[in-house]
């Protein structure tokens, strides 16, 4: 699940709170992989009550191929930052899906597939600005599938945030990447039995 | 000891026991046996009492051999003297190793007074060992031209001037600060200044209290008028060299014949023997890590306690494998100097400097990494100081580490233990990293973090600096210490340099107080590479 998602199609969802800036994610994402990466892409938002505080999410899908049907049903990305976005697509989820989500907002009862989880909000808040944690996300999401290019999320990224920020969320997306790859090298490390620094 | 006449003949110190092997010698003399030419023979009460000080401050003015010769255990006058010898030379041995010189150019022999012969034929093995061996390599200590009278006085104005002395407003808040004024010994950085001011550096009170200084930074801090009387009192110890005034050097200048001997060229030492199999390394690394004097520490200290400033350095190498780094080491590594530069001998201090420099930029290396405090101040800020150019930069084991947990993913097991922290005076005040240690403290699990009464930049020191001037008020501010640190409820002290540890552990060896100052220590280095995890 580590290595950069290889069949032709894949179907994100990005969901959480209305504000969180999920569809700005999603869009992010699609935008990424169209603009950036050359391939097909679509996106469909929800908005409406969601988009004010509601459980909001958008669903994208990246292809090498025209896609011929924009909406997703079964996710092999799900990308939850909050408990009501995730419980509602939960069931969504197939074995061999990936399941990213921020871990101080979703609390995971049986995760159905393999998960991988970062403080996404806590690591915005750190860095003065709350609202970045999406783009942290992004970051955590991009190291982790390989959905997107890390060159193209940026360059997109810059493109598509407030005029005068763009600096500060590419740090936080080089946060989020670095903890994206931190975490795969901890599971390389786990796996080998060398989780401490000390010789067991 | 005088350094050696002409580079042919050797130089063998034979330190000889008054009571058994001194009558061998005299019946070789008296009999005229050819007792080789290269030793030199010292009479000394007891063998025993030549200590490991002494034993070292022999090579390191320029002897390429040292004997020492007593009686065998069970026949020592005064009991324990042989086994002192055995110890001593063991210990001595064992640094000679580490510093490159070989264990083989010292000996230990143990004879009876009849036994002139014998004495004779391990006198000639030995000198015949060290022809082979040849010169040490340890140059004549650079001799320091004694000042006269007006260029001392122009020396103390240059000073005065270079630190703006003048701007002392004699408002005393540095002696109210001062951790040795405050335990009650009679020492006042501003009484140090206007002794300056008025040339009267060589009244009792001034010149003892510039060896004890701590120069652990608190008054420089405080001070409204920013005299930075720690590097103050570093050039003024300087001058005192001059002034042939010796420094109050502890441990009888063990250390201190350490570093000295270190800023000899030809000497190469042989370091990071003995490393644990698991420990990864890499030779074109283009990260090096700087050990510093540990082994020699453990190995001193290791007569009094245990310490394990050696395992700060292993753990450091542990926690740069975790984060996949696999460092190069420097088999012949040298001291940074700090100790020297900081003891007023500026001389060797700047030939070892200029080693270590042009050492280290030939490696074609990025970057430094070293844990100790002193290494990192000398390596990152103090070789600038001086007009060295460094073509790497350097970097605390701290920042490393924090850059790498900032990045994630990586999760500390808890441990049931109550801990408080010892700031080291080099890092914290003197480089201004403060909160670095605490942003990694911060990240441990532990029961409890408590900080001290006096903690961060008010931190008190652990009693002494560069193995000068350390004396019963040295103890009392140690003592001071430990309680505060048991008045936090902390059952595990913290530190980050191991001169605290060591001095810290000297403390607790108090007889009467033992139970009331004990606590267990622990470097920060090593708590980290205890109980650091992948989150995987």
């Amino acid at each position: 699940m580590s290595q950069p998602v290889q069949q032709s199609q894949t179907e994100i969802i990005v969901t959480g709170f209305g504000g969180q800036g999920i569809i700005l994610a999603g869009r992010i994402l699609g935008m990424a992989a169209s603009l950036g990466d050359k391939k097909e892409s679509t996106l469909v938002q929800a908005y409406g009550p969601e988009s004010r505080g509601g459980a909001c999410n958008a669903q994208v899908i990246i292809s090498n191929t025209p896609i011929h049907y924009p909406y997703v049903n079964t996710p092999d990305i799900l990308i939850a930052m909050s408990q009501a976005g995730y419980d509602k697509f939960v069931t969504a989820l197939a074995d061999d899906s990936v399941l990213l989500i921020d871990e101080d907002l979703v609390r995971l009862q049986q995760a159905p597939c393999d998960h991988f989880a970062i403080p996404a909000t806590r690591m915005a808040e750190n860095l003065g600005n709350k609202m970045m944690a999406n783009i942290i996300m992004l970051g955590f999401c991009t190291a982790v599938t390989g959905a997107v290019s890390s060159r193209a999320a940026q360059v997109t990224i810059a493109d598509s945030v407030p005029r005068g920020t763009s600096e500060r969320n590419i740090e936080a997306f080089g946060k989020g990447f670095d903890y994206g790859l931190s975490t795969l090298k901890g599971r390389r490390k786990v796996a080998a039995g060398q989780a401490g620094a000390l010789a067991s | 000891m005088a350094n050696k006449t002409d580079d042919k003949t050797l130089n063998i110190l034979l330190f000889l026991c008054n009571w058994g092997a001194h009558a061998a010698f005299l019946t070789l003399q008296d009999q005229l046996r050819p007792i080789p030419h290269e030793i030199r023979m010292v009479r000394v009460p007891c063998a025993g009492r030549i200590d490991r000080a002494m034993l070292l401050k022999a090579f390191a003015q320029g002897a390429d051999g040292v004997a020492l010769v007593g009686c065998e255990p069970g026949t020592c006058r005064y009991g324990s003297g042989s086994a002192n010898s055995l110890q001593n030379t063991d210990d001595v041995q064992r640094i000679l190793d580490i510093m490159g010189l070989g264990r083989e150019r010292l000996c230990f022999g143990a004879f009876l007074p009849e036994e002139s012969e014998e004495l004779l034929s391990f006198l000639q093995n030995f000198a015949d060992e060290i022809n082979v061996l040849g010169p040490a390599g340890i140059e004549a200590v650079p001799v320091i031209s004694a000042l006269n009278a007006d260029d001392l006085h122009q020396e103390l104005r240059q000073l005065v001037a270079a630190y703006d002395i003048h701007a002392c407003q004699d408002c005393g808040k540095c002696t109210s600060a001062c951790p040795l004024a405050l335990i009650g010994k009679p020492f006042s950085p501003r009484a140090i200044a206007s002794a300056v001011i008025t040339g009267g550096i060589h009244s009792p009170g001034v010149q003892e209290n510039v060896w004890s200084c701590l120069t652990c930074g608190l008054c420089y801090d405080r001070c409204p008028s920013a005299v930075n009387f720690p590097a103050f009192i570093k050039e003024l110890r300087h001058l005192y060299r001059h002034t042939a005034l010796p420094g109050q050097e502890v441990h009888g200048g063990f250390f201190h014949s350490l570093m000295r001997s270190m800023s000899s060229a030809a000497i190469t030492p042989r370091r990071w023997g003995g490393l644990p199999d698991e420990i990864r390394t890499d030779p074109e690394s283009p990260i090096l890590f700087f050990g510093g004097c540990a082994p020699y520490y453990d190995i001193f200290f290791g007569k009094h306690s245990r310490p394990q400033t050696n395992k700060i350095l292993i753990d450091s190498l542990r926690l740069l494998n975790f984060f996949d780094v696999a460092p190069r080491l420097l088999t012949d590594e040298r001291c940074c100097g700090h100790d020297l530069l900081w003891s007023g001998d500026k001389k060797n201090f700047e030939r070892l400097a200029r080693i270590n420099v042009e050492r280290l930029n030939g490696l074609g290396i990025e970057t430094v990494i070293t844990t100790c405090p002193e290494c990192y101040m000398t390596l990152h800020t103090t070789y600038a100081d001086e007009g060295l150019e460094l073509k790497f930069k350097v970097v605390h084991l701290y920042d490393f580490l924090e850059e790498q947990l900032d990045k994630g993913a990586v999760d500390f097991e808890p441990f049931d233990q109550v801990i408080t922290f010892q700031d080291s005076c080099r890092l914290g005040r003197l480089e201004g990293k403060v909160d670095l240690p605490r942003k990694l403290l911060k990240r441990l699990q532990p029961a409890r973090f408590v900080e001290m009464k006096e903690a961060a930049g008010a931190s008190i020191c652990c009693g002494n600096c560069a193995w000068t001037g350390c004396d019963g008020y040295s103890k009392a501010l140690q003592v001071r210490r430990l309680e505060q640190a048991h008045a936090t409820g902390s059952d595990l002290l913290v530190t980050s340099c191991p001169k605290c540890q060591l001095h810290l552990a000297c403390a607790m060896e108090d007889p009467f107080r033992r139970e009331q100052l004990e606590i267990e220590l622990m470097d920060l280095t090593s708590i980290i590479a205890q109980t650091i995890r992948w989150k995987g």
